[in-house]
């Protein structure tokens, strides 16, 4: 089991390194940051200098193994774009996409649950299948569409919700929480629900689909021949023999609904590391960059990891096939 | 739970008053430090904050600041500027002419963006605590023109907090924190998320607005910018995008601000011998002028200013717009639009047949896509077979730089608000050591252009000056150096009630903002 | 032929009326994209027939320049909307399914690869994954816009995006086909017919194909036809980040850039017409994968 988990982590630190090659490799493509750096009356000369105080003349190999050892000390450099350390920027930023991802995710769980085990229950019924229909239209439709309508409707037409940013925020040490204000709480709703849509529709057809399997199991039928109240055997052994790849599914899309913040934020101006990532491609600003792609792999990484470990405990066939 | 409580730190839990003035931008300022980034959201900003010797007024001419008045000295030597007394910065201290003399060193450093400003310059001599000389290599007639945005930085406050020079890089103090001598003082600044102002209670001026708090945020979808000032989120929007401005004009909630912003969007053409061999472009389509003129004649540019720009734009026959010093009044002629002409013209200089590679920001300009795609179809009506490629402005100087590329579209915003602004960075022939043509990435040369400017620059008799700059234009139009296409619109998007003005570089200043309680 | 109609499918097919509609709306969207040259009454990718004074003219109504009348109006160009939509279906689906085509065969076959072979192949293929999954898909589209900006000739920049947008959505997406076939391949291997065929003699490959294929077909048809609706919404998204199809030949994606421009303005049409055509091909399409995936699904029968 531990030569099985060492060497597992032995690949996910290669991945890491590997995702950071690419990633320094594909920097010299997104385009130049000394244009963006250097005003309108700028001359070659400044413009050579620059890119040698940067280190940008430098092969990207070079340009990476010094970023590497720099990551390794803690230092993720200094923002091209706004001269601070990207380490700073990111905590900074951090609470704002980690609150949007909790509350998407709490809504698209809670929801998806809830919705799932109705449909499934009623079956054939007209709500049931009209929910089914028009949970689909949340995902035939592109996540930016969805925002700005949105905006339009809730913001801009009924003027119920904030259009933008994250309200008035509250310091608690280095956390910066939209929780504990009105304009916080009702900033959180429109971008919690575009970002929470795909999941929660997600999450919702997968309880669905196991309820209708494990309602068919035989001992649904004799606990329902035993006389037992349909809530009690709904709820009490339908929904908690689900549970399981519902979790599963949960835990592999936590990933992917901060990644896909990305979107959220830049349609709401949601000042999260997302929309940090997206100035920073647009700015050209690669320690950010580099930054936010190690911690995005960090995360999917150790993600899979936790659930290779995870399942090679409770499945031991698999050790042996990995 | 109670010590949990006490550890609260609320912030901005002000009351919201009408003088709690809210504004949305679409680029946060990369610094609050006046002389690391030479780019308009940061000056534009800043001097809010800090001030000058001189500043523009409300119709951009030039006026006393921090100097009260300034005279040539010598014969050309350079200027003498007499320093306003009593003045104080934000944390205190006083200003004085060892301010200028730091704030010269600090500006004109290799660290410094701002450096090219002070190239004509040879030194700062101290005459008295306020008097000071500034001498320049040659005369210079418009050297008060072009440090309207040299901000004045205290000596003191920039040693005590080690930002005697400015960083780019690595940033120092002065990257977040700010000590001018203007009318407003910074708060508190998050990038990328709000900065605070507050009104500086020992400003020397006479103070306009009625302002109490002002907060800054970006947002950099327009659409989103837009729903914001609609909602009353925020009380002011820049820009409003083009095609919306006619339904904000029939709401009561907001008003609409229209200027020209002193920018010329252009077309500029490879005309660099054997580029095909840097370069990826097609050999030399644009080396005949007849090309050039074809071009020129093709594009309908009155269609696209009244359908893109819905009428909110005026057409441009020169490289600087009418407001402007220096501007041609005998070349205000623009090329006239003739289908036939340009086939007839594209067909002589061999265009036709040949497909143009037509490179266009799509996030610079207003509707800068659009525009481009008009164009596109335009040429296409006059038989010539255009390859349109728009991308973000990040990967669109590059791209010129390694001139891939036949045509493309620039917009050129002269620092000075002078002719001689253009001609020495667009039309002078590409010189790396004398600092010339730096964006001429078209490589256009003429000979006479390039004898004409540095007698431009040091001519100090107006009507004489005027003859050259003449010249220069009628030059620049027969040869067909640049299509000029029309001005950039200004459209600012206002709540009721508030009262500003709008100055034609697109700087947003406070002191003119008066809120009205409705 | 006649096997299929006769098939368990077939019969689910005909006695759901979801899956007739979605098929049939499909269908339709589908055959209006591949005629579209004979349908659409102008062709808005060539920029020579266009006329600037024609743009924003509302739907049935005359242009007040020109007088023209356009079915569903005109867009800020002059183009006309219908024809406009058309040809950028045409596109969206083009790109869709040479997408999926591409992540559909990568992921099939470094998926039997990884789940036959086993060993450090597996590895390598699987950590691959892993690295792949970490890129948000518009960076990949931003790398090999850069990469192919290198290569192509300045003068055929605007029709290489479109081959970008394929490679660049097809790579983010072949993983997840790749892990279903690999789960799927160590479930048959195991099976007692792939011994079988193994001890008689068979080739590796001839197995991997003749054998273990067809039986994972079905959860990659799936798959596959929920991939496509995703990837028609993922051309869409990389537009509006400013990297999808050109503006002289957009997409569905490109013209609901263009169209939210000009939601706050009043030109509803030219944002409505391109997002209810998406809405109702990724509507069909999801609607179509989701009957598959239960009609598909034995234990669901």
């Amino acid at each position: 089991m531990l030569s099985f988990i060492i060497k597992r982590v032995g690949q996910s630190i290669l991945v890491l390194l590997i995702t950071g090659l690419v990633a320094f490799s594909m920097f010299t493509f997104v385009g130049d940051p000394i244009d963006n750096m250097l005003g309108q009356e700028r001359t070659m000369e400044d413009v050579e200098r620059l890119r040698q105080q940067l280190g940008l003349d430098q092969p990207f190999i070079v340009q990476y193994y010094r970023f590497l050892e720099q990551a390794v000390q803690g230092n993720f450099g200094v923002s091209y774009r706004q001269g601070r350390p990207v380490a700073e920027i990111l905590l900074e930023r951090a609470p704002a996409t980690l609150e949007l991802a909790a509350v998407s995710g709490i809504f698209a769980i809670v929801l998806g649950i809830a919705l799932g085990v109705f449909t499934a229950i009623r079956r054939d019924g007209v709500a049931a299948n009209l929910i089914m229909s028009a949970s689909l239209i949340g995902v035939s439709l592109p996540t930016f569409l969805i925002g700005i309508l949105l905006i339009y409707l809730f913001s801009v037409e009924l003027g119920w919700l904030p259009s933008f940013g994250r309200g008035e925020t509250v310091k608690i040490g280095g956390w910066s929480t939209g929780f504990l204000t009105e304009s916080g709480l009702k900033a959180l709703i429109l971008p919690s629900i575009t970002l929470g849509l795909y999941q929660m529709t997600l999450i919702m057809r997968l309880v669905r689909s196991e309820m209708l399997e494990v309602l068919r199991q035989d001992y649904i039928r004799f606990a329902k021949a035993r006389g037992l109240s349909d809530r009690v055997i709904n709820f009490r052994h339908a929904l908690k023999n689900t549970m399981v790849p519902v979790i599963t599914v949960i835990g592999l899309q936590l990933g992917s609904i901060i990644a896909f913040a990305i979107i959220t934020e830049t349609v709401f101006q949601w000042p999260g590391v997302g929309l940090l990532f997206i100035n920073a491609i647009q700015f050209v600003d690669i320690p950010v960059m580099a930054a936010y792609l190690m911690l995005i792999s960090v995360m999917f990484v150790g993600i899979n990891l936790l659930v290779d470990i995870l399942y090679a405990f409770i499945d031991p066939r698999l050790r042996v096939a990995a | 739970m109670l010590r949990l409580s006490t550890a609260l730190v609320m912030v901005l839990a002000l009351p919201a008053t009408a003088e709690d003035f809210k504004f949305a931008v679409t680029t946060d300022p990369q610094t609050m430090d006046p002389h690391a980034v030479n780019s308009a959201p940061v000056l534009g900003f800043l001097n809010n904050v800090y001030e000058g010797l001189v500043r523009r007024g409300k119709d951009m001419s030039i006026e006393p600041s921090l100097a009260t008045s300034w005279e040539p000295i010598g014969d050309g030597a350079g200027w003498r500027f007499n320093l306003r007394e009593g003045v104080t910065f934000q944390d205190g201290s006083a200003f004085n002419a060892d301010d200028v003399i730091f704030s010269y060193e600090r500006a004109s450093s290799e660290q410094a963006d701002t450096s090219s400003w002070f190239a004509p310059v040879s030194e700062v001599v101290k005459v008295d605590e306020f008097t000071v000389d500034i001498l320049t290599t040659a005369p210079n007639p418009i050297f008060p023109d072009s440090i309207a945005n040299w901000m004045m930085m205290d000596s003191g406050w920039a040693e005590a907090n080690n930002a005697v020079r400015p960083d780019k890089d690595q940033g120092n103090y002065a990257t977040l924190n700010a000590n001018g001598t203007g009318p407003f003082q910074l708060v508190s600044r998050e990038p990328d998320l709000r900065t605070v102002l507050e009104p500086h209670a020992g400003w020397w001026g006479e103070v306009e607005h009625n302002l109490t708090r002002v907060e800054m945020t970006p947002i950099q979808n327009p659409a989103t910018a837009l729903a914001a000032l609609l909602s009353g989120d925020v009380d002011f929007v820049n820009p409003v995008p083009i095609q919306d401005v006619e339904r904000l004009k029939g709401n009561p909630d907001v008003s609409v601000v229209q200027g020209v912003e002193a920018r010329v969007i252009m077309l500029g053409f490879d005309q660099q011998e054997g580029a095909a061999e840097s370069g990826q472009g097609a050999a030399d389509m644009f080396l005949d002028p007849r090309a050039r003129e074809a071009v020129a004649k093709a594009i309908n540019v009155p269609a696209i200013l009244q359908t893109i720009m819905r009428g909110n734009a005026e057409v441009a026959s020169q490289l600087v717009d009418p407001s402007m010093r220096g501007y041609s009044t005998a070349n205000a002629a623009p090329y006239a639009f003739d289908a036939e002409e340009a086939r007839r013209l594209a067909e002589e200089a061999g265009l036709t047949g040949q497909t143009i590679a037509f490179k266009c920001p799509n996030d610079r300009y207003l509707n800068d896509e659009a525009v481009c795609q008009a164009i596109t179809a335009m040429l296409a009506q006059a038989g010539m077979d255009v390859s349109l490629d728009t991308m973000p402005v990040s990967n669109y100087w590059p791209e010129l730089r390694a001139d891939n590329f036949d045509m493309y579209l620039l917009g050129w915003s002269p620092g000075t608000l002078d002719a001689e602004h253009p001609i020495r960075f667009l039309a002078a022939t590409p010189n790396e050591e004398a600092r010339l043509g730096s964006w001429n990435f078209g490589s256009y040369s003429n000979a006479r252009v390039d004898e004409l400017l540095p007698q431009i620059q040091s001519e100090i008799d107006d009507s004489a000056r005027q003859a050259m700059l003449d010249e220069v234009a009628a030059i620049l139009q027969d040869d067909v150096a640049y299509v000029p296409l029309y001005v950039e619109p200004l459209v600012w998007g206002v709540r009721s009630g508030v009262e500003l003005t709008q100055r034609s570089d697109n700087f947003f200043i406070l002191r003119w903002v008066t809120v009205n309680q409705g | 032929m006649t096997r299929f109609f006769e098939s368990d499918i077939f019969y689910a097919f005909r006695s759901s009326p979801v899956a007739i509609v979605s098929a049939i709306v499909t269908a339709l969207l589908v055959l209006s994209a591949v005629l579209a040259p004979l349908i659409a009454p102008t062709n808005p990718f060539d920029p020579a027939s266009l006329n600037l004074m024609n743009g924003f003219t509302p739907p049935m109504e005359p242009n007040a320049f020109t007088g023209d009348s356009f079915f569903l109006g005109t867009d800020d160009q002059g183009r006309d909307v219908f024809s406009t939509i058309l040809y950028g279906l045409r596109i969206s689906l083009f790109v869709g399914f040479a997408a999926v085509l591409f992540a559909m065969i990568l992921g099939i076959l470094l998926g039997l690869l990884s789940g036959y072979v086993g060993g450090w192949t597996e590895t390598i293929i699987m950590r691959a994954a892993d690295v792949q999954l970490t890129f948000p898909s518009i960076l990949v589209a931003m790398l090999i816009f850069g990469i192919a900006k290198g290569i192509t000739p300045v003068e055929y920049r605007d029709q290489m995006a479109i081959w970008v947008l394929i490679l660049a959505i097809g790579l983010s997406d072949w993983v997840q086909f790749a892990r279903v076939v690999r789960g799927a391949t160590l479930v048959e291997k195991s099976k007692d017919y792939v011994a079988a065929a193994r001890l008689i003699g068979r080739s590796p490959l001839t197995i991997m194909i003749r054998h273990i294929l067809p039986n994972v077909l079905s959860p990659v048809l799936v798959i596959a036809t929920i991939s496509l609706a995703l990837a028609i919404i993922a051309e869409a998204t990389l537009s509006f980040l400013g990297v999808g199809a050109p503006p002289t030949q957009p997409s569905l994606g490109t013209l609901i850039r263009i169209g939210q421009g000009f939601l706050f303005s009043g030109e509803w049409w030219i944002l409505f017409f391109p997002a209810c055509t998406l809405l109702a091909l990724a509507l069909a399409v999801n609607l179509l994968g989701d009957w598959l995936r239960d009609a598909l699904n034995p234990r669901l029968r």
